[in-house]
């Protein structure tokens, strides 16, 4: 089992300096770019909006019984709505259900393009496979996800800010203040830099698991759900280390 | 020309191809037969390099494929054209600009240049008012010759074809057959087609060689399978009731 590990680590390593050799025409990694960033961000903004919506409201009401203290004052579950978000949900959280839904959609694309021999047909013009499908999947990924964890942030903000107006559990000026307070701007560095950090993992991985998917249909299938255990765990794995090493 | 020396490869241990010594001759079509499991699909892949041998030569002209590097085999891979058994058509292209993907790539051609010679190559195998499709739109035997036809758009010096009438209807495997003898000659490239269709042997089989268990057992033409002493070859033909006859005198 050790044995495979570290085999598939060595593979994964050497997969990524295919993916990162010299671009072969730079015109068509910058259209590729912006097809993976229309496939992979653009279309991720719904899920990650509704969510976001939902957990900022959440988030405040679950606050806010967990402080009823008079002495304590109310802006501080503003505070500590705003600081969650940043410090854990819009990074770690959206990640964790991006690497469910760009994972699973770059491993299945890639891993059918496998076993349809369409990827050894690129390979066959004399085409780098591995850097044209998923250099600029990864590009995509990591430049721009930063943007996804930023409009989570804005809209779970929104989503407590509603649920404020709507329920008034606290009153509604002292929720403004509370997001206001104590702003840190390192804490959004740390988090867009574990977002950047995990969409790198998660397209990445899934790519690695997809383009040596074999087996059929079973086998894609078998990439898609293996990409994202690993991608789940390795997340997890991660956000532990980036916070020891960033904010301790 | 092609040159194989003294190929063998096996995989966990057994032995898939035994010895094989082959030459590949230019303006011709030279064909790889046998059953189904015999090794051809593997030498295919071992030809074109997407299989390494475990040891033997594969020579292209006077160089070793084997000897060069990243760079010298992508500019090989650039002068090959290759035609999948599954056609392997890019999903996320249309039809022309499926033709049109190895010269955005290795060609400094506009656009409309490129528009051009896609048509001409489509026009070539016969596929003309489907270039806004997309592959699952085609039929087998269209997919077949979009393939074809993305295979010769650098005028490729060597064209392998895997099982190029696999799943399709007679008549359109004759088309097929044709349509790749008439651009080996047309074109003067070295062809190396990988079939079990007798039908295609007959059509345009120039220079035959049978593998049969991962050896290398007869090597001939269209015009001597048919007086063949191999016993494993007369089997295999004789499985064809049209050869039968012929081989029996009916």
């Amino acid at each position: 089992m050790l044995n495979k590990f570290l085999t598939n680590v060595g593979r994964y390593f050497l997969f990524l300096k295919m993916v990162f050799r010299r671009p072969e025409k730079w015109k068509l990694l910058w259209r590729q770019f912006i097809i993976e960033a229309d496939k992979l961000i653009l279309s991720s903004i719904i899920i990650v909006g509704v969510i976001s919506v939902f957990i900022g409201g959440v988030l405040v009401i679950q606050t806010a019984s967990n402080l009823e203290n008079p002495i304590i004052d109310k802006m501080y579950i503003g505070y500590m709505v705003r600081e969650s978000l940043i410090l854990e949900f819009c990074s770690t959280m959206i990640a964790l259900i991006l690497a469910g839904k760009m994972g699973s959609n770059i491993a299945s694309e890639i891993g059918s393009m496998r076993i349809t021999e369409q990827i050894d047909a690129m390979d066959m013009m004399g085409v780098n496979s591995a850097g044209f499908l998923v250099l600029p999947k990864i590009l995509a990924a990591t430049i721009l996800s930063p943007l996804l964890m930023l409009l989570s942030l804005a809209l779970g903000l929104f989503g407590g800010w509603i649920v404020v107006e709507s329920t008034q559990i606290i009153p509604p000026p002292s929720y403004i203040t509370g997001i206001k307070a104590f702003y840190n701007g390192f804490y959004v560095f740390y988090s867009c830099f574990k977002m950047s950090l995990f969409c790198f993992m998660i397209s990445s991985i899934s790519s690695f698991n997809g383009y040596y998917a074999k087996g059929g249909s079973l086998g894609v299938g078998r990439s898609s759900t293996q990409a994202i255990v690993t991608i789940s765990i390795l997340i997890l794995l991660f956000d532990l280390i980036v916070t020891q090493l960033m904010l301790y | 020309m092609i040159k194989v020396e003294h190929l063998y490869k096996s995989f966990d241990g057994v032995p898939v191809l035994k010895d094989i010594s082959l030459e590949y001759e230019s303006g011709k079509c030279n064909m790889i037969i046998g059953a189904s499991g015999s090794g051809k699909t593997v030498l295919l892949k071992n030809l074109i390099g997407l299989l390494q041998p475990d040891s033997g030569d594969i020579c292209y002209g006077e160089d070793k494929l084997s000897e060069m590097n990243y760079e010298r085999q992508k500019a090989l891979r650039q002068k090959i054209g290759v035609l999948f058994q599954g056609s392997a058509l890019f999903d996320f292209a249309t039809v022309l600009e499926n033709v049109m993907f190895p010269m955005e790539f290795f060609t400094d051609w506009s656009k409309a240049q490129m528009r051009e010679r896609a048509r001409y190559c489509l026009e070539k195998v016969n596929v003309t008012g489907s270039e806004d499709k997309y592959p699952n739109e085609l039929s087998g035997g269209m997919q077949k010759r979009v393939g074809i036809a993305r295979a010769i758009a650098l005028n490729p010096e060597y064209l392998f074809c895997d099982e190029p009438n696999s799943g399709l209807d007679p008549y359109t495997s004759i088309l097929i057959d044709r349509l790749i003898s008439d651009l080996t000659k047309e074109f003067g490239m070295t062809t190396v087609v990988n079939t079990h269709d007798m039908n295609s042997i007959l059509e345009i089989g120039d220079k035959i060689g049978f593998i049969s268990q991962g050896s290398l057992l007869w090597q001939g033409d269209r015009h001597t399978i048919l007086k063949t002493e191999c016993k494993e070859l007369r089997d295999f033909v004789c499985a064809n009731t049209l050869a039968r006859n012929i081989i029996e005198g009916r």
